[in-house]
């Protein structure tokens, strides 16, 4: 019986505004490194599966996995797995129960997105696609949704708009120290505030980019990646998913994603740790208020108390006992929806890995990741370990 | 993407029920950057509003002044015009607010 999965390979593409680079470059880039590092080829694999959002809105290619398996070359079952923003963790969480059924020994799990090639107005179309008919009947954008529940937070709990920009500043700061993020310049807490607004409290760079990118990580099972000696397997001690309604309107409150928290219980449990365990996150910052959220939703801080916490610089790097988004989050790292939550646990193995570079954080051996879609509707969280 | 007629038919039987009822606005944004669509409305405000059948509801708020965009204001659910079909399509009606 397959007991535990392993993270061989694991790699990212540049994150950005990528006008020259087609999806498939993207995806031959992402998926030949994360190999590469893994020391397998193509013909080792068993299975593709592929986090994708907009190919079919945006791209019109509605026919993703057999895109990748022919870019590879290969003949093997492939499926393209969408929830929104949390499609690059579903595909994760469906490439890991496919190595614990037994059925396959090596996977490649690829998330995906090309979003820049289109007006604003058609991407922030193509993404309300993850919200409710209600939301978009009423002409309700994905910032417009996150500034209700921010607007709701500030209510409830007395969280500023300073505070909020205090995420982005930490996010910019963090991406500074990554080679593949897609803005690595600094921001300040005035030149947040002062950005124009895009949904009241929102500004623009309290706002996640739009993107373009792809990651890949191979999982295998324990028996494969314990025979492997020049690799250093990262295991995932828990893949846990849950959801909630689609639209805002059906839920008891603003101020938390009832999925978050579920699926978090559920993967502390797993992994048989505590909140206070994890020495490093990767967390859905797809609005600065979506940080404060998360670090409240999985229960690092009391309800109400993360804004102070983070804008004292306590989840910063070299500062912080937890630190919180060290590849500049999808904040300052960029946001290509489906690549996002692979990107997250490519940023965990190298930091579990202790090659995380300048943003290296020291001694981590718990890492943790936190990919949502839509406003909530779906969490999908990662445990990693070193050992 | 084009306005389904049919999807406008099977979609107005769900707003029966909320128009005329009254609630609160527990959240509020105003957008600037708006979808597809709605690229002539904005600036509009969006609101969350509490129905007083404890319902909740997300939709614009209209006929409305600066000051009413606050939580806690009492607003009335009504029946406007949602997008703008172009010169060829149906005309979709569905739920607003506007403050009382």
């Amino acid at each position: 019986m397959i007991k535990k999965v392993a993270v061989l390979g694991a790699a990212t593409t540049k994150f950005g505004e990528l006008w020259h680079t087609s999806p498939r470059m993207l995806i031959k880039e992402s998926v030949g490194q994360a190999l590469e590092n893994s020391h397998l080829s193509p013909t080792d694999i068993d299975a593709i599966f592929v986090g994708n959002m907009l190919s079919g809105i945006l791209g019109g290619q509605e026919h993703l996995g057999a895109f990748v398996s022919e870019e590879l070359g290969l003949n093997i079952p492939a499926v393209k797995i969408e929830g929104a923003c949390a499609s690059g963790g579903l595909a994760v969480h469906t490439g890991v129960n496919s190595i614990l059924s037994g059925n396959y020994q090596k996977v490649i799990v690829v998330g995906v997105e090309k979003m820049t090639d289109h007006k604003p107005e058609e991407t922030t179309q193509a993404l309300m696609g993850a919200g409710s008919d209600e939301e978009r009947t009423a002409g309700a954008t994905f910032p417009s949704l996150y500034a209700l529940i921010a607007r709701a937070h500030m209510k409830e709990y007395g969280t500023t708009e300073e505070q909020m920009a205090a995420v982005s500043v930490k996010n910019h700061y963090h991406a500074s120290l990554n080679g593949k993020a897609q803005f690595t310049f600094p921001v300040t807490i005035e030149k947040v505030l002062n950005s124009p607004c895009i949904a009241s409290p929102l500004k623009l760079l309290d706002c996640s980019p739009v993107s373009d990118g792809s990651a890949a990580v191979i999982l295998s099972s324990d028996d494969f990646a314990r025979k492997q000696k020049n690799i250093k397997p990262v295991w995932i001690a828990a893949s846990q998913v849950a959801t909630d309604s689609l639209g805002l309107s059906r839920r008891k409150t603003l101020t938390s994603l009832n999925s978050a928290v579920l699926a978090s219980q559920k993967a502390y449990k797993k992994a048989g740790i505590k909140p206070l365990d994890i020495d490093v996150a990767e967390v859905h910052d797809c609005f600065t208020i979506a940080e404060i959220i998360a670090m409240e939703d999985l229960n690092f801080f009391k309800k109400g108390q993360a804004a102070e916490i983070i804008a004292r610089g306590e989840t910063t790097l070299g500062q912080g006992r937890l630190v919180v988004n060290t590849s500049g989050g999808l904040k300052a790292s960029g946001h290509p929806v489906g690549a996002t939550g692979v990107k997250q646990i490519v940023e965990i193995v190298n930091q579990l890995r202790n090659e995380g570079g300048k943003k290296q954080v020291k001694g981590a051996k718990i890492g943790l990741t936190h990919n949502v879609g839509g406003t909530g509707a779906t969490a999908v969280i990662h445990i990693l370990r070193s050992s | 993407m084009s306005i389904s007629p049919v999807k406008v038919w099977r979609n107005q039987k769900k707003t029966n029920h909320i128009l005329g009822k009254a609630g609160r606005i527990l959240s509020y944004t105003l957008i600037y950057v708006p979808p597809l669509g709605f690229e002539n409305e904005a600036p509009y405000p969006v609101v969350l509003v509490e129905l007083e059948d404890a319902a909740k509801y997300t939709a614009q708020l209209v006929d409305y002044d600066e000051k009413n965009l606050q939580i806690g204001q009492k607003v009335i659910a009504v029946l406007r015009k949602t997008r703008n079909p172009g010169l060829e399509g149906i005309i979709p009606y569905g739920i607003k607010f506007k403050p009382i």
